[in-house]
């Protein structure tokens, strides 16, 4: 088995196209696994996974959890609700006290941006980022990576489209990275205040507001997911508006090609960035991800913890 | 008072470095000669500059004197080469004359020569007017804002209107609080790249600009502290040309770094007024080439060790400077606009915006000085600085100069 030469997973940015390629290639053979009557594997026997999450998740701690439990490592999980971190400690003693318990993996998700590294430097423990801040969401790209593969062969040569809040997205930040590195080009599609300004630093991403227009050369579009808040925050008028010029309808889907993969890192809000229809429709993989990120996240973990075991 | 040798020095003496030479520091004066029995120290070559004066100080006492004392502070200043500063309290506003008076008993004790910035407004709140007049007679160099922005634009105009009685500069770090909003890095490529919340450029030219009208409107004379993007100087220039009576500075950490430190994620990088571009950065280095930019400041603002040893947005924004200033800026700055405009944006420059006499050094005078070795480097360690703080973006790196020892005050202080 080859060596990821990263260490940690903190997200996608500056990941070589080599390490990407390894962990989508084992993630595959976990998938086969995932199939398999007994999907349990001992590569992480002996070791204990800490599920530090500090902002609610369900399906990324879920997720997360089953992968571990499928490598047969012990799990532990955190979250900030039952934790002393309501006590007042500081994020850094709540690591050096779970540390101190002799702990090998953590898997953090944090509101803010660079926790993941934040720990690292701080700590002995292989650290995994899911999702911190608006920076990155690695494991849900490198799943959306695997899912576009597992249905078109590969990422090279095709065109991305990411539909609705760039700028408030990890999930687009990871995708963004993860997907121009192995060769696919990205267009992001969103109302301008809910786009990056500033793209310098990104390279092969094209910015398109007509999202007829950007889906029209789409081998796949991933529509994420708006939040309420930004409504609050006078960053839309309304979802109504939202729905109807950035919404992934039957209409919107007229410009797209016939194949057209629809994906979305859920939770869905039906109705607003992706109708009903497509989402339960033909060309919709949004439950193959799902499956996917079990996959993914195990071959993430075995090969941070250095592979001791054959799969 | 210490009487001191300085061997092997180079005075800055009327704009230049003389030839390798010997002090003689008796009674805090240089003199010509000194008493039989004199300590003296082989300085090997180093400079010797009059000392600074820092703008921007706040050591945090009395409120949180958990975190810093003014006793921190002074020895900060003496080891970095301090004879004076401008001192802004932020956590406890100088809003009245018994405020000051506490304040300036306290400074009293140490014999440096700090300036007081009173507050223009009760608790920096921008609600009730400070006592202004009474402040102005009890010595304030003039009326601040706590680093804080003043959104009530009529309550801004009545403050500068009351206070324009007392002919006091009023100091402004302009931030437009409803455009920065959650913001705590520049809006810009890298602030996108990270997924941070920026503060855009206009957040400060918007309150620039409304500062300057104002000022123009009441022909009060203004201060900009910390200015941080180029279009901000192009407004200050404008306005000069219009006859409004107009000053700023650049922080010392703006001129050395630009938002491309971001990428490291290391809360030290956490200040106020957030680094902006490369862009930004060369203009403020244009800004006092051309003399836009009036002074170089500190902000010296020291923030605890568990405040800053979290995740870069959970960080207390702030960074200690004055042990670290000079060994940063010198090579720098000395090299780009010669050692005379170095000294001028150190020293005489932010001394005369607070109204305290200049540091000069010349035979027969009242001498404070920093000795710096320019060339020998320094590497910045926890034990450099005073107090428990070292919220420095340079803890653990180089610097390319080092301060040999200190003479302020009659004090000699070894670094």
């Amino acid at each position: 088995m080859s060596a990821l030469e990263i260490k940690h997973l903190f997200g996608l940015r500056g990941v070589s196209k080599n390490d990407i390629r390894l962990i989508l290639d084992n993630a595959k053979q976990f998938r086969e696994i995932l199939e398999r009557p007994v999907k349990k594997v001992p590569s992480l026997r002996g070791m204990t996974v800490v599920n530090l999450f500090f902002e609610n998740s369900t399906r990324t701690r879920t997720s997360f959890e089953l992968a571990e439990k499928r490598l047969s490592a012990d799990t532990v999980n955190f979250t900030s609700s039952n934790s002393s971190v309501k006590k007042g400690e500081t994020l850094v003693d709540t690591l050096r006290n779970i540390e101190a318990m002799k702990i090998d993996i953590v898997v953090v998700r944090h509101k803010g941006t660079g926790v993941p590294k934040f720990l690292a430097d701080n700590s002995n423990a292989i650290i995994v980022n899911a999702g911190d801040g608006a920076h990155e969401h690695p494991t849900q790209a490198l799943l959306d990576m695997l899912t576009i593969e597992e249905k078109l062969g590969t990422l090279e040569g095709k065109n991305v489209t990411i539909v609705g809040d760039i700028r408030h997205s990890r999930v687009a930040r990871s995708n963004l990275w993860g997907m121009t590195t192995m060769g696919a080009h990205v267009t992001l599609c969103g109302p301008s205040t809910l786009v990056p300004r500033n793209t310098d630093l990104m390279d092969k991403i094209t910015l398109e507001s007509d999202v007829k227009k950007a889906v029209q050369n789409a081998d796949a579009v991933i529509a994420l997911r708006l939040q309420k808040e930004r409504m609050d925050d006078a960053l839309l008028p309304s979802m109504r508006e939202y729905r109807n010029t950035f919404g992934i309808t039957h209409d919107v889907l007229e410009y797209a090609k016939d194949n057209v993969l629809i994906m979305h890192p859920g939770p869905i809000n039906r109705g607003v960035e992706l109708d009903s229809e497509i989402a339960d429709g033909d060309n919709s993989v949004i439950l193959n991800q799902v499956t996917n990120g079990v996959a993914v996240r195990m071959a993430v973990l075995y090969l941070l913890a250095g592979g001791r075991a054959n799969a | 008072m210490r009487n001191l040798i300085v061997d092997n020095v180079r005075p800055f003496v009327n704009g230049k470095f003389e030839k390798q030479t010997r002090m003689c520091l008796v009674d805090g004066v240089w003199s010509k000669d000194a008493p039989e029995g004199t300590e003296t120290v082989d300085a090997k070559g180093a400079l010797a500059l009059p000392a600074l004066f820092g703008l921007g100080l706040d050591f945090k006492e009395p409120l949180r004197d958990d975190i810093y004392t003014f006793k921190d502070g002074v020895e900060a200043m003496r080891r970095g080469g301090f004879y004076g500063g401008l001192y802004e309290s932020c956590a406890n506003a100088i809003d009245d004359s018994l405020k000051l008076a506490a304040i300036q008993q306290i400074s009293a004790k140490f014999g440096l020569s700090i300036a007081f910035l009173g507050a223009y407004s009760n608790g920096y709140q921008c609600k009730d007017l400070s006592e202004m007049v009474e402040l102005a007679n009890s010595g304030v160099a003039g009326f601040g804002d706590g680093n804080q922005d003043c959104s009530r634009t009529r309550f801004l105009r009545l403050a500068m209107e009351y206070g324009s009685m007392t002919g006091k500069r009023f100091f402004f770090m302009p931030l437009d609080d409803s455009l920065r909003h959650h913001g705590l890095v520049h809006e810009g490529s890298y602030a996108d790249t990270l997924g941070m919340k920026g503060i855009p450029r206009v957040a400060e030219t918007i309150a620039v600009f409304r500062i300057l009208e104002m000022a123009r409107f009441l022909k009060v004379p203004v201060h900009f502290k910390q200015v941080s993007c180029g279009e901000t100087l192009r407004l200050i220039e404008n306005a000069r040309s219009q006859g409004v009576d107009v000053t700023c500075d650049v922080d010392i950490y703006h001129l050395l770094f630009d938002d491309s430190c971001l990428f490291d994620l290391n809360s030290f990088y956490n200040v106020p007024m957030p680094f902006r571009s490369a862009t930004d950065r060369e203009a403020l280095w244009q800004g006092l080439e051309s003399g836009t930019v009036n002074a170089i400041s500190v902000n010296h603002d020291p923030v605890l060790r568990q405040d800053k040893e979290v995740n870069f947005e959970d960080a207390v924004p702030g960074a200690v400077s004055l042990e670290v200033a000079l060994p940063a800026i010198w090579k720098p700055l000395s090299e780009r606009l010669g050692a005379a405009r170095a000294v001028e944006l150190l020293s005489t420059a932010p001394a005369q915006l607070a109204g305290v006499a200049a540091s000069e050094l010349a035979m027969g005078k009242p001498a404070n000085v920093v000795f710096l070795n320019e060339d020998k480097p320094l590497d910045v360690g926890t034990s450099l600085f005073a107090g428990q703080v070292c919220n420095t973006p340079f803890l653990g790196k180089q610097l390319p100069s080092s301060i040999f020892g200190t003479y302020i005050g009659g004090m000699w202080k070894e670094v």
